[in-house]
Order: structure tokens, then sequence, then C-alpha cells
């Protein structure tokens, strides 16, 4: 009796708002995600991939990738290419935030500029920073060339050494006005009179910025990094189109080498395989973010 | 900081200065591809580079406008389309969906909003054999609506989330007054509850589409005819074959740019407050 009340209670025509969108998400977004499971425990190709039975192959995609050296190396390049760019993109950001955060005459409006390259399509981006990095055209080495720095072009796309540095470079002038503007907002939060109060207490500029700003700004700095880490661990389009994971392999992340296998190569399963651990190595990261963000947050 | 001082004099002076020139370092980039898309071939390999064009040439985007193997115009016509279809799905399937949320408790809201949260942080590369397969299944492979559909289910997610907050800022006692007006839950909803929601929805409008023009990997994935295909595949595929017309290459980013230029002038409040709550690139 009292269980049938308290469904009664439930508005249940909030189901007819949601359904649609619902309906929509589980069939284009949740019966990939599963049938990507299945793929990869499938031996997938060319002439298999549309028949009704295809092969089982049990873990024979996963014990093979974790085999692979190119495998190994797109993973150790995934974690070390999003370090870096959270670690440039994070400082900077955050210097940017703090210094637009004082009310000068042009402050708002040159923030708000600040915020095109978040916006612009990534394969834009990647056009522009192979144009800049280019060996002979780009005005990188001509600038370097310039100031005595270097005596000869550095081919910074097509060596093994460089290219990483490169596309580190790009992605950090992407992630830049977003780390830039959420930490602003963060900062709004903060109450002046706590500022006041410690100068007057005889606190410094310094002093106020580790004793106040830096404490304060925790739950913001947290989701920016974990957010940041998310979004840059996936990385796609820009190393596509900047490196397409080379030179020899050097810049391959888990999202290029997977399109590379199921795409290029038509191992569909492999590919699967791969894009499989990306995905359980976000969710897991996910998880934690949405647990620390939903804490204390009823719905 | 709205309510700190305001600075004056020669401190203001001097922030100025220093932010401009923040600017210039920053936005480099894009003044330098504008600037190379107007110079000759010849003067791009120049040493050392010029910063302004000497010679002002408007031939990288006359030609490939008239002929060319790659028609800029019909792509950039392809990415219209389908970053409006994308658009389009989105608004109308999460306003209900984010009003439901917002406004209605029922069992299973708690997993529901977690998928669209999970959904959001998703890497394309787990998708995208499935819905290749899918796509091929149902004949859309090959054509728009593919890129379209795919396009939607990053749209969708962040519309939701985003709209959600609007309409659970939104009094109830406004609800109220519009079922006493003789309005049932359906009219209420779409008389009175959209118009006071729109700057959320313009919000989810603008970034659904933006993400649908900047995509590529759908894009090149599930459409395979270059006359098809949206201008980031089309660039992406100017470049392996012309990788060294750098006058042509610039030009056409700097078509695809002209569409989010004028985005980010004209509604630039809309965009800041998407990416501030909670937004995020997908």
């Amino acid at each position: 009796m009292k269980k049938a009340k308290r469904f009664f209670q439930y508005d249940n025509i909030g189901y007819l708002f949601v359904l649609p969108a619902f309906l929509y998400m589980l069939i284009f977004v949740g019966y990939p995600i599963v049938d990507n499971i299945i793929l990869s425990f499938q031996d997938v190709n060319m002439k298999t991939l549309t028949a009704a039975h295809k092969p089982f192959a049990g873990l024979a995609n996963y014990i093979e990738i974790f085999q692979d050296p190119v495998f190994i190396k797109s993973l150790s390049n995934t974690l070390l290419f999003t370090v870096c760019c959270l670690l440039f993109q994070f400082l900077i950001g955050f210097a940017l935030a703090i210094f637009f955060n004082q009310n000068f005459k042009i402050s708002k409006p040159v923030r708000g500029l600040l915020m095109m390259p978040w916006m612009i399509p990534i394969t834009v981006t990647a056009l522009i920073f192979k144009f800049i990095f280019g060996t002979d055209v780009g005005i990188l080495n001509n600038i370097l060339q310039g100031l005595g720095i270097i005596k000869e072009n550095i081919d910074w796309l097509t060596s093994t050494n460089t290219a990483m540095f490169a596309i580190v470079c790009a992605n950090v002038w992407i992630g830049i006005p977003f780390n830039m503007i959420l930490i602003s907002t963060g900062l709004t939060t903060i109450p002046q009179e706590l500022y006041e109060s410690a100068s007057i207490d005889g606190a410094g500029k310094i002093q106020s910025f580790f004793k106040i700003t830096l404490p304060l700004l925790k739950p913001t700095i947290e989701s920016v990094l974990i957010l940041g880490f998310i979004y840059t661990f996936k990385v796609f389009d820009l190393v596509y189109v900047m490196t397409g994971g080379g030179p020899v392999n050097s810049t391959h992340m888990l999202s290029t080498y997977s399109y590379k296998l199921s795409f290029e190569m038509f191992k569909y399963s492999k590919g699967s395989a791969v894009a499989n651990v990306l995905f359980v190595i976000l969710l897991i990261i996910s998880m934690f973010y949405l647990r620390m963000t939903t804490k204390g947050e009823e719905e | 900081m709205g309510d700190e001082k305001r600075i004056t004099g020669g401190k203001n002076v001097i922030l100025c200065i220093a932010s401009l020139l923040v600017l210039c370092v920053l936005l480099f980039p894009l003044f330098w591809i504008i600037v190379t898309s107007l110079k000759t071939e010849q003067e791009i390999f120049q040493v050392p580079p010029t910063l302004f064009p000497h010679v002002l040439n408007t031939k990288s985007y006359a030609a490939q406008v008239e002929t060319g193997d790659f028609n800029m115009f019909r792509s950039f016509g392809n990415s219209l389309l389908i970053a409006a279809g994308a658009m389009v799905i989105s608004v109308i399937l999460a306003v209900p969906a984010s009003y439901g949320i917002a406004k209605y408790r029922f069992r299973g809201k708690k997993v529901v909003l977690l998928g669209f949260l999970v959904t959001q942080m998703l890497p394309v590369s787990v998708l995208l054999t499935p819905m290749f397969i899918m796509f091929r299944n149902i004949h859309a492979y090959n054509t728009p609506v593919a890129a379209i559909l795919a396009d939607a289910t990053i749209g969708i997610p962040f519309s939701v989330l985003i709209l959600k907050n609007y309409f659970a800022s939104i009094p109830k006692e406004l609800e109220e007054a519009a079922y006493i007006d003789g309005c049932n839950r359906f009219t209420a909803f779409i008389r009175v509850l959209i118009p006071i929601a729109k700057p959320g929805v313009m919000v989810c409008s603008i970034f659904s589409f933006l993400y649908a023009w900047g995509d590529l990997a759908y894009g090149m994935t599930f459409i395979i005819d270059q006359q098809k295909r949206p201008i980031t595949a089309g660039i992406f595929n100017f470049m392996g074959q012309y990788g060294t017309k750098w006058s042509y290459l610039t030009a056409f980013a700097v078509v695809t740019i002209i569409p989010v230029a004028l985005i980010f002038i004209f509604m630039q409040k809309y965009i800041i407050s998407g990416m501030t709550s909670g937004a995020v690139k997908g």
C-alpha cells in the first residue's frame, strides 16, 4: 500500500518529455557502446563486417593489442600528451584569468576575444599549426632563424623528436581559453571582502593568493583539471590532421590508432578493442569526476 | 569580480597595453592564416616572411568557388546542411527532455541524467565502427543523414544539461498561473516556459550547430563521396592532395571560420554563458 502510494507521488508525465531524447541516445549511443564491446570479442574484417554471424574471437584482440608495441606507444603518448597539455594550458589559463580579473578598461572585451581559439573547428586549428610548424614555409622556423637561435630549419612535424611538441602547442592554444574562462568564473565567486580584510590584517598580494584564492578555488581547479584531462585524453581530430599519428607512430594516440586499425587497415575488432581501452580509462575518470561534483548536491 | 574597484590612471594604461599584447600573441595564428590566404604562392615562401601581402591576391578564393578539383562552395553548403540538421534534432529533442528533468520527479531520473553526463565524455572512437555498421544497414551511409544523426548525439546531452538549469530556475508560480489561464501541461510548456527559457535555447542551438560544424570524424567516416562531404573533411582531403598549396589551404580555412566568427561576434554573451555552465567541447 505504502509502496503504491509512493509510486503515484512521482509525476510520470515527466517520462513523456524525456522519452524522445532518451530513446534517441539509446539507439545512437547506447547501442553502439554495447555493439563496440561485442565487436571487440569477435573477429570482424571487411568480409564479415555486414555478415549476420560474426566469428567469435574471445580475448584474442585484447591479448593482441597488449602485445602490440604501437598500442603501448599510443597509450604512453596519450598520457604524455595529456599531462603536458594540461600543465601548460592550466598554468597559462590561470595566469590570464587572474590578469583579466583586474577591472581595467578593456578587460572584458579582450578576454572575450581570447575565446576565439576554442571556437574554431579543430581541423582548421590543425591546419594553422601545420602551417606555422612547416619546415620551409613555417613562420616559427623563420623567427627562430631570424633570432639566431637555430642555424637550419627544423622538421617539426616530420621528425620523431619534435612532432609531439608541435601538437602539444596546438592543443594548448585551444585549451587556454577553456581554462581561463572556467577559472575566471571561479574567481568571481570569491567574496571581495575577504581580500579587503586580509589586506587590513597586513597580508600581501602573494599571501592573499596562497591563503585565500587557491584554497577557495580548489573545487574549480579540480573540475577544470579533470574535465581537461577527459577532453584532452580523447583527442582525435587535431592529431589525425596534423600528423596522422606519424612520423613512425611517434604521435599516435589511442583514438588515432584505433581509427587507423578500423578504417585504414580494416581490422575493425582490433580497433574496437583499442577504443574500449580508451573508453574504460575515461569512464573511470568520469565516474570519479561525477562523484566529486554531485557530492552534496541533491538533484 | 564586478565589485572590484575600477582601475584608473597610469596603471589602467599599462594593463590595457599588456592585455593587447597578450591578444596579439594569442590570436597571431588566426591573423597569420588570413594574411597568408591573401598572398601569392611565391610571397608565402618568401624569406623573411612579409607581415602583410605586398600583392593582394584573391585568386585563392575565386579559384575554388569557380572551378578546380574542389568546390569550396559545395562543401560549405554540405556543412551548413549537416550542422543545421543536427542543431534542429538536438534542440527539438533536448528542450522537452530538459524540461521533464527539471520540473518532474520520476523514477530513474538520476540514471537518465547520469547517462547524458557520461555521453558527453565519450570518445568518438567507441562509436565510429558500430555507427558505421548501423548506417550501412539502414542505408544512411554516404548521405548527409548519417552525419546529421551522429552529430546530434553531441548536441543533445550538452543541450539537456544546459537547459535543465534554465527550466529549473523558472518559478513554479509562473507555470501555475498558466494553468489557471486554461493551459494544460503541454500548452503551458510551449506557450509559457519555452519563451522564458529562450536564452537557454539560443545557447543550445549555437553550440549544437558549432559542434556539428567542427566535426571531422563523423563526416569523413560516414560520408565517402567528396561532393557530399562537409567542409572539414574537404580541408583534410585537400591537405592530403595539395599539401603545399598554402594559399588555397589557408583560404579554405578562412572560409570555414567565417560562420564561427559571425556567431562569435553577434552572440558572444551566449557563448560565454554556454562555456561556463559546465560547458565542454565534444
